[in-house]
């Protein structure tokens, strides 16, 4: 069980990333939506020992995750936003070389784990293949490979899926899911809604450096029963709708304009029909009206 | 009619100029070339020999050496070599080229904007040239203040030289796209242009007057007496080019006009070919139909989940992570062997050991003389002074690329985030550097024992080269590797210590000349040693010392880490 307490920080330059963020995370796989500039990436790197908090707490099983980091290290498996590769490095030399950095010192367990681990993203043909000449999908797959040396019981993975292509995404969804088991608790970063409602048990919305919710999809979903409506209207009377209800999404087709829209307990007008909601929808009537 | 200053050409053209006030090597350059011209004027030989320090003469003389000696043609590779290889590099090249600019736009925007930049460097020199001529020492003789011969034999000997050059240097980086080949172009000027000579000797002197570039075959112009005439004469010296001199300059410009079309007429701004048949790549026409988009019944699972295939079915196989002291120095023997895999890989070392190998094997004496020590103590001693002063740059320079490297490559927090203690990731970046700088020493020593043999100095006294080595060279190392670590961790960015570095090495050599020279703040021991003390306690004392000074850095660069543990 994680178990994040008041965690504020402030930039240098004044900006105050995090305004006092809580949450409690079980074993499993936890999404933590929001867009860009919330103060997602800054959490990440606070539980990833990479970034000290002005104050608050992160404890995992009761262990204080802030004040020993070497501890923190050993269980931590870290897939950053935006990361780099050694160019001259191949794909197998990179992994062997994190393995080494866990302190994977068996030779045998570690080049079957490298191996493994290169069949497991897909990259065993390209294992003696230079990093300078992956293409971004493949140094994505391998920053996932490398996050999972060690069977790590705390897995943070910050906008893993950009940069992949439907298959490999789908793969990644499904390596995932099979990671975040009853001892591993899987964080996973992203502003990419169908991410979380593929893989996550639970979820938290954090805006401007504020967590407006935390629960699981389904009671995000649930929220807005009845209250999702699409219909179709003039260009011309969108600006009224916008200034009326909370607009989700508006696309023109052939002078028309499809809108859905959140309205609880009121039908928008006689063009609109309820339409059973999703998360995305859960999601933008929250950070709209954050 | 447009506007010029709205072409592609002019953005191009400024964008490069914006570019490179942006970088730091304009600026290193122009410090050079201003401290070299105050040198050259304040303790040049016109002083001693009663030449004016601006008489005409004495303005093309230096050019002339100012075009040649101070390494120009390889900054000039430096400068312009990589302007298109940038945008291929930084991945810019899609954005330029989907906007609706042609290619000699393109091409000579950038050959100009960084030629410019290049000229305006060199142009320090001789501003800082003229505006000495209001600051005379005593007994210097100065005439009347002028500004035209400044600007006529600068433009006439340095700039039409290095414009060919550059072109050269331009034409080669922009077609390979491999700044390799710049270098390599430039790292082999010198001994092309030392060969090219020799070869003019057997050929007529019209050959060499005409296709010289750098202009030394025209003698930039002088009467080929002139070098023995009296000061008085060349005080009054009026320098005009002859016909030859124009004759070679103007070949220069149509040699650069013709790498410039050559460059336009191969240029091609497709991807060079890697190795794609090893590359995955995403086939849509391939693509499976079972990933197809369907639409989300609840927002729930809106990618289908199929059956796992056999990849997906490899479980990952259980492993031990150690940990004690046996695992750290396992880590650090990991973390060492990457670190000195990456700085094998820098591209400086093309250059660099050949020069190490070049100077060692001239640091041998040529001939025989009288002499109270061995030939092998002359040749290691004069080694060992070449070697530190080439140590120190690249101590310099590769210790700031290696601290730097993992946040430039943006690997830092994927390195940080594992559990290596902060002594593991600084050690390793240390010992990577010692051993590197390890290797030149040996490569030095082993040129001049073999130049030695090769120049019959025999017998080859090895004691003399362990000692000399170390006793000096090494713990010196120890102490400029050690220092520039902790300079860089201090500093928290590699330009700020290479001028710290480089600006501090310059001050205290030059205090250590003028007289202010005590071990205390030398401990590169530099003239305070012979051979014949290597063997005395004084000598392993300030050696110790050394060593400490060493071992407070590296703990001074400990504590500044920035991974906090």
């Amino acid at each position: 069980m994680l178990v994040i307490k008041d965690l504020v920080k402030t930039y240098a330059s004044g900006v105050q990333a995090l305004k006092g963020v809580s949450l409690d995370l079980s074993p499993g796989v936890f999404g933590l939506l929001g867009p860009n500039g919330s103060g997602k990436t800054t959490l990440m790197k606070i539980v990833a020992t990479l970034l000290e908090p002005d104050s608050g707490t992160i404890e995992m099983n009761g262990a204080d995750l802030i004040a020993r980091k070497d501890q923190t290290r050993r269980i931590l498996g870290y897939l950053p936003q935006d990361f780099g590769l050694y160019p001259t490095l191949t794909a197998w030399q990179m992994l062997d070389y994190f393995a080494k950095l866990k302190g994977v010192t068996n030779r045998k367990e570690r080049h079957t784990l490298v191996d493994a681990l290169l069949e497991r993203v897909n990259l065993s043909a390209e294992r003696s293949q230079r990093l300078g000449e992956f293409s971004g999908g493949m140094r994505q797959r391998l920053g996932i490979a490398q996050a999972l040396i060690g069977e790590p019981e705390l897995i943070i993975v910050d906008e893993p899926t950009s940069g992949l292509d439907p298959e490999e995404r789908n793969r990644f969804h499904n390596l995932i899911s099979e990671t975040g088991n009853e001892n591993t608790v899987v964080i996973l970063s992203t502003h990419i809604v169908s991410d979380v409602s593929n893989l996550c048990s639970r979820m938290a919305i954090i805006r401007q450096g504020k967590i407006l919710s935390s629960c699981t999809p389904w009671q995000g979903i649930d929220e807005l029963k009845e209250s999702v409506w699409e219909g179709t209207v003039q260009r011309e009377q969108l600006a009224v709708f916008k200034s009326q209800f909370n607009v989700i999404s508006s696309r023109t087709f052939d002078g028309q304009v499809r809108v859905r829209v959140i309205s609880k307990g009121q039908r928008p007008s006689e063009e609109f029909a309820q339409t059973p909601p999703v998360l995305e929808d859960y999601y933008f009537d929250l950070v709209n009206r954050g | 009619m447009r506007n010029p200053l709205h072409t592609p050409f002019a953005a191009v053209f400024s964008n490069e100029v914006l570019l490179n006030i942006k970088r730091v090597a304009p600026y290193v350059l122009m410090a050079f070339f201003a401290s070299n011209a105050i040198l050259w004027w304040g303790w040049g030989p016109a002083v001693q020999r009663g030449w004016a320090t601006n008489s005409e003469f004495y303005i093309a003389r230096n050019m002339g050496g100012f075009s040649f000696i101070l390494g120009l043609p390889i900054f000039t590779g430096i400068i312009v070599g990589d302007a298109v290889i940038r945008d291929f590099r930084l991945g810019v090249d899609p954005l330029i080229f989907s906007k609706p600019i042609g290619r000699g736009s393109y091409l000579l925007g950038k050959f100009l904007g960084n030629f410019f930049v290049l000229v305006c460097c060199q142009s320090v020199f001789a501003i800082t040239f003229c505006a000495l001529q209001w600051v005379p020492f005593s007994r210097m003789v100065v005439l009347p203040v002028r500004f035209a011969p400044y600007f006529k034999h600068f433009f006439f000997v340095v700039v039409i030289s290095h414009l060919v050059l550059a072109a050269v240097y331009f034409t080669a980086g922009t077609l390979t796209r491999n700044a390799k080949v710049v270098y390599g172009l430039a790292a082999c000027f010198y001994p092309a242009y030392i060969g090219y000579q020799l070869l003019l000797k057997g050929l007529p002197r019209i050959v060499g007057v005409i296709s010289d570039p750098l202009g030394w075959n025209i003698q930039f112009g002088f009467r080929p007496d002139v070098w023995s005439r009296s000061a008085d004469f060349l005080n009054q010296y009026v320098l005009n080019y002859g016909p030859a001199a124009y004759a070679n300059r103007a070949l220069m410009i149509v040699v650069t006009t013709l790498c410039l079309v050559l460059v336009y007429l191969r240029f091609r701004i497709d991807p060079v070919e890697k190795r794609s048949d090893h590359l995955t790549k995403l086939t849509l026409v391939e693509a499976p139909g079972r990933i197809a988009y369907t639409a989300p019944a609840n927002g729930l699972l809106d990618l289908p989940f199929e059956p796992a295939t056999a990849r997906d079915r490899i479980t990952l196989p259980k492993v031990t992570s150690t940990q004690g002291a046996a695992a750290t120095l396992f880590k650090l023997f990991a973390a060492l062997s990457v670190e000195f895999r990456l700085l094998r890989a820098e591209r400086g070392l093309i250059v660099l050991i050949p020069l190490a190998i070049i100077l060692s094997f001239f640091s041998v004496p040529f001939s025989r003389f009288a002499t109270d020590v061995s030939y092998s103590v002359i040749s290691a001693t004069s080694t060992a002074n070449m070697l530190l002063l080439l140590l120190g740059c690249l101590i310099v320079f590769y210790t700031g690329e290696t601290i730097h490297r993992d946040r430039e490559l943006k690997i830092e927090p994927v390195v940080w985030s594992t559990p290596a203690p902060n002594s593991v990731l600084l050690l390793s970046k240390w010992l990577a550097m010692t051993l590197l700088a390890l290797s030149l020493v040996l490569v030095g020593a082993l040129t001049t024992i073999a130049a030695q043999f090769y120049r019959g100095f025999t017998p080859i006294d090895l004691k003399a080269y362990v000692l000399i080595n170390g006793i000096i060279v090494v713990p010196s190392m120890l102490f400029m590797v050690s220092m520039v670590v902790a300079l860089n961790m201090l500093l928290r960015n590699k330009y700020v210590a290479y001028v710290v570095a480089v600006g501090a090495g310059a001050g205290l050599i030059y205090l250590y000349n003028i007289g202010y020279n005590h071990w205390l703040y030398n401990p590169l021991l530099y003239k305070l040693w012979q051979y014949a003390d290597l063997t005395t306690l004084t000598i392993l004392a300030h050696r110790l010392y050394c060593l400490a000074l060493a071992a407070a850095c590296l703990f001074l660069a400990h504590i500044f880490f920035e991974r906090k543990s």
